[in-house]
């Protein structure tokens, strides 16, 4: 054992010097440095928010819900607590002459806040202070942001629903914020009895009670809402609070962005492992003649694989480390006062899976040299040989972090499908462009048409690395796209469709006075569609949490009130998919039609139950279709259908969403609508893309790193990929030289064969991202994609040279080579 | 066949020397003889004597480390590298690209000089050699005395002037040794090339007009064939 570890490490030492192994060094020690600083990155944020939950929650459990509670109900929550502290608030928009913003407005007592600190500043940039109590009557407290956005300061007066309230204070911190969710709605804070002035209607305010209580009385609580308010909404400090879901998602899209990495690794190791599992076999066959077994042989090839991970490990734990060390640094702007913490126990169990995963990469060498035979020395190997096993493995792992970190069930298969085309497509146009080009110029003379010939008759060879370069490619495109087409497309596709005008929420005396308001005005109202508020509860008699507990996108939106459209016909915007839709003023209204991504998401099909809560009564439905979104009709649509015969059943407010085109002119008139009513929630494209720009700033930071870590693992692929055929190339340069030619015509041939590999790899890659684009906007964004031609000629372009030059720089070892190794060999 | 036979290459004091760790290895010294188009030479000797490297300057793939080489063309001096597109090579390990069939790998070096009728000149070689009917067979599926016919028929299809044979026998039986070296030679001579083989075999090497002997660093030009 003793002498096997011995040749084991210096086996180990001269293979570190191998090129082919550097580039495996490299591939493996990537994926680990991502992998661990992920979830280094992600348990930190874990123990913070437990850490600190106490003080950011504001109370030990919320009750929040659409209507004001009874009597009854606020009794049974004051015996079964120490204290409750009732809050209201409301979307509303507050104007100073021309300028306009949506606020999130809080009223709270003079018993706020219950838990934790109200932190208020006096100007803008001035020092805060601690206080114990909310605004008074006729005072508003407003954040920063929205100060800065209405161009006021403190000691200014508001004007809204026709009173006039006093900016006294800067907000800044309120205690149980956290627990209306992760948002980046402006704020407000005023008095309740301001909120009763303001008499802004019923249907638009959310109740929310906070309650001091132990556990015991919050597990009796719970037991109680569910039995009670089952349309009403709890957290507790228990449970997953919405910013512990949030950074779940966060974490979950960048598992999913590991799919990739994995695959791109996948990638450089299969093309690796043509060289290795070579040189493995032959170790084999050598350890065999000289009366050694299978198992010796084995057994080395093993520890030797052990030695190099335990040399990586060191220098993955300092990379990694550095990088949490930056995430920390970089996150604190959204986590404060996040502090940098070594998860040794977790570290140690992620990077057993690591290697567990390495493992399942390296496992197809270890049958090989398991069946090695002393006829590997005889007769050379077959490069092309069986790797069948291989892919195998590569698969099963993907499929592993695929299914550990899948949110979007949809958005995962989707990526998966994209890959999945994109190698076929490749290897298409790979066969197809070789096939045509070498008939089309076989009667052609130069090197052109004989670089052309020699790739068709290598074309097997020739398609597996042009499959690599390709799939990186597309990886690549695929992230950088996403960067560039969401924030260009969604902006002048809203515009285009939906005038720049969103009307989000309207009641019917609000909608009555904005369609006299634009009569007036001149202007167009695009699109409008009436909805009414209804609350998932049941989902086949199950609660939401009993039937599914995966941090999906649909059911966090689902948890709270959604908005329920009626219509006798499927919308000119959709696409019935599975089902049928109903007949026009059909009797039976009990049915809805299920947008087809939230079917997808929570696992729904035709036929299954819901009960929603509308207007405090549950109404039963049955699944009966599914549907799509479809471009060229308005981007209003809406995730669930009923028929318009079922309004004449249910007792509930009705509101309506539309879309109006402006003029800049109409725009500043704006405010006198507003003024009359705070409540309509509209939203001005501009804001939106302002929002959008908020988002887009914060992907673009991640989707940057990410992209720049896809380019070095897919310049390391190519790099592999010509370290796996050097052989064959050189083999190829001697032939050549042998026929009485010079270097040059080999260099010259060299730069043909990456410029065509670069070639069909980008158009392959290009058209990929395209279908891609196609299949993903559509569903996850409701957008229809629209490449710019010149951005993709211009990638193209790009791509073919550098990857050309790549290549050519890769192939230079095996453009030195001279005859005489020929005649040595 | 090559139009011009009176092409060919005259070393004259030719020495090859390398280094190693600071130490230097004499190959041969005072190589001074003369190679021509139409004839055929053999270079022996023991193993580590130089045979290859002086097969590669021949081919002016490499520089002497002294003494001169020269590649004359009706009776014109050139530099060696005006005679690379001149030559052709046959190996011992026959090196024929394992994915292209037999009528691929000889139009090869056709098709890179742009040759139109290169598949169809391929062939008439693959029937010169004896192997027309495993045109579409792939090297490994042919035996190695077929992949060295095979070989022998790609050095030749562009008409080289002359044929460097690196051991082409060496790794075939001894029947299948004669009959290589019968097509070899007789390929040559009908085609007018000068063939210059390095080999062990003393059969092989019997076959050539004349032999260079490389020994004991000393390279000793022998006119073997009688009546000359």
């Amino acid at each position: 054992m003793q002498n096997t570890i011995q040749l084991a490490w210096q086996l180990a030492r001269e293979e570190s010097r191998q090129t082919h192994h550097r580039y495996l060094h490299w591939v493996l020690g990537l994926l680990m440095v991502f992998v661990l600083t992920l979830s280094q990155s992600s348990l930190s944020v874990q123990h913070y928010l437990e850490q600190n939950l106490e003080n950011l929650l504001g109370a030990d459990l919320v009750v929040s819900h659409t209507k004001s509670l009874s009597a009854e109900h606020i009794q049974f929550l004051e015996q079964h607590s120490s204290a409750v502290v009732a809050t209201q608030s409301a979307t509303t928009t507050l104007s100073n002459g021309s300028h306009f913003q949506q606020v999130k407005l809080k009223a709270v007592g003079q018993n706020y806040p219950l838990e934790g600190a109200l932190v208020v500043a006096s100007s803008l940039g001035g020092s805060t202070e601690h206080v114990l109590s909310g605004p008074s009557i006729g005072e508003i407290w407003l954040d920063g942001r929205t100060l800065a956005s209405l161009h006021m300061v403190v000691g200014d007066t508001v004007t809204m629903a026709g009173e006039s309230l006093k900016i006294s204070k800067v907000l800044i911190h309120e205690p149980d914020r956290l627990m209306e969710g992760h948002t980046v709605e402006m704020r407000g804070l005023i008095n309740l009895d301001t909120m009763k002035l303001l008499s802004l209607p019923p249907e638009h305010m959310a109740y929310r009670y906070l309650v001091a209580a132990s556990n015991q009385q919050i597990t009796t609580l719970i037991d109680w809402q569910k039995a009670n308010l089952p349309a009403a909404s709890v957290f507790h400090k228990q449970g997953a609070h919405p910013l512990a879901l949030f950074w779940k998602r966060t974490e979950n899209f960048m598992g999913l962005t590991s799919i990739i990495l994995f695959f791109m690794a996948a990638i450089g190791i299969e093309q690796l492992s043509q060289v290795q599992r070579k040189k493995e076999q032959v170790f084999s066959a050598i350890c065999i003649s000289l009366g050694l077994t299978h198992q010796n042989a084995l057994l080395v090839s093993v520890v030797k694989w052990a030695l190099h991970i335990v040399k990586l490990t060191p220098i993955v734990l300092v990379i990694s480390m550095l990088f949490h060390l930056g995430v920390v640094y970089w996150l604190g702007s959204t986590f404060n006062d996040l502090s940098w913490e070594w998860h040794g126990v977790e570290w140690v169990k992620v990077w057993c899976c690591l290697v567990a995963g390495a493992c399942v990469f390296q496992l197809p060498i270890w049958v090989a040299v398991a069946q090695s035979s002393i006829r590997a020395l005889t007769h050379p190997l077959q490069i092309s040989s069986k790797n069948g096993l291989l892919k195998l493995c590569i698969v099963s792992v993907i499929c592993a972090v695929a299914f550990v970190y899948s949110d979007n069930a949809l958005l995962t298969g989707m990526v998966l499908v994209s890959l999945l085309i994109c190698v076929a497509l490749i290897l298409f146009l790979s066969w197809l462009s070789l096939y045509l080009g070498e008939r089309a110029t076989q009667n052609l003379s130069g090197i052109f048409p004989f670089a052309l010939y020699m790739m068709r008759q290598r074309v097997l060879v020739k398609s597996t690395q042009i499959l690599g370069v390709g799939l990186c490619t597309f990886l690549l495109l695929f992230t950088l796209m996403l960067l560039k087409d969401i924030g260009a497309s969604m902006t002048s596709y809203t515009r285009e469709h939906n005038g720049n005008l969103l009307v989000s929420q309207a009641s019917e005396a609000q909608w009555q006075d904005i369609r006299a308001w634009t009569k007036t005005q001149g202007a167009e109202v695009r699109q409008h569609k009436s909805f009414m508020y209804a609350q998932l509860v049941k989902v086949n008699g199950l609660s939401l949490d009993q039937y599914d507990d995966s941090p999906s996108e649909s059911l966090q939106t689902l948890q709270k009130s959604i908005r329920l459209h009626w219509s006798n016909d499927v919308p000119t915007n959709n696409r019935v998919v599975e089902g049928q839709w109903w007949e026009r003023d059909t009797q039976h209204w009990q049915q809805v039609s299920v947008e087809d991504e939230v079917m997808t998401d929570l696992g729904l099909a035709l036929g299954d139950t819901l009960v929603f809560y509308i207007n405090d009564k549950p109404v039963q439905f049955e699944i009966v279709a599914s549907h799509v979104y479809r471009a060229g009709g308005g981007s209003i649509t809406f995730w669930v259908q009923m028929p318009a015969s079922a309004i004449a059943h249910i007792d509930a407010p009705h509101y309506s969403m539309a879309s109006i085109e402006l003029s800049e002119e109409q725009f500043g008139r704006l405010g006198d609508l507003w003024q009359q009513h705070p409540s309509i929630r509209m939203v001005s494209l501009s804001e939106m893309a302002q929002r959008f720009d908020t988002i887009l700033a914060l992907v673009t930071q991640v989707v940057s790193g990410i992209s720049i870590l896809i380019i070095v693992l897919a310049v390391i692929v190519i790099l592999s990929s010509i370290r796996g055929f050097e052989a064959d190339e050189k083999k190829k340069n001697s032939i050549i030289l042998s026929f009485g030619f010079d270097r040059k015509l080999c260099l010259k041939l060299n730069i043909i064969e990456w410029l065509v590999t670069g070639g069909i790899a980008a158009l392959g890659a290009i058209v990929s991202t395209y279908i891609a684009g196609v299949l993903i906007y559509q569903s996850q964004f409701s957008l229809v994609y629209r490449p710019d031609i010149l951005w993709l000629l211009g990638t193209l372009l790009l791509i073919m040279t550098f990857v050309g030059t790549l290549g050519v720089y890769g192939s230079k070892k095996s453009l030195s080579q001279s005859l005489r190794h020929l005649l040595a060999d | 066949m090559s139009s011009n036979l009176s092409r060919l290459i005259q070393l004259c004091g030719v020495e090859q020397s390398f280094s190693l760790n600071n130490e230097k290895t004499t190959l041969f010294t005072d190589a001074s003889f003369t190679i021509e188009q139409g004839n055929s030479y053999a270079i022996t000797g023991p193993s580590g004597a130089g045979k290859s490297s002086l097969l590669m300057l021949m081919a002016g793939l490499e520089s002497p480390t002294s003494g001169t080489l020269q590649f004359f063309e009706q009776n014109k001096a050139y530099e060696m590298n005006k005679m690379r597109h001149l030559t052709g090579f046959v190996f011992q390990q026959f090196h024929l690209l394992p994915e292209l069939t037999a009528l691929h790998n000889v139009a090869l070096p056709l098709k890179l000089r742009g040759e139109k009728l290169a598949d169809e000149k391929a062939l008439a070689w693959l029937e010169n050699v004896g192997l027309a009917h495993r045109k579409n067979h792939k090297p490994a599926q042919l035996s190695g005395g077929e992949q060295q016919r095979v070989a022998i028929a790609r050095a030749l299809v562009f008409e080289p002037a002359f044929i460097f044979a690196d051991e082409p026998t060496g790794n075939l039986d001894s029947n299948n040794a004669d009959d290589i070296a019968d097509v070899l030679f007789r390929c040559c001579e009908d085609q007018g090339a000068g063939l210059v083989v390095v080999t062990h075999s003393e059969a092989l090497a019997a076959r050539a007009q004349y032999r260079v002997v490389l020994s004991r660093g000393q390279c000793q030009f022998d006119t073997k064939r009688s009546g000359l």
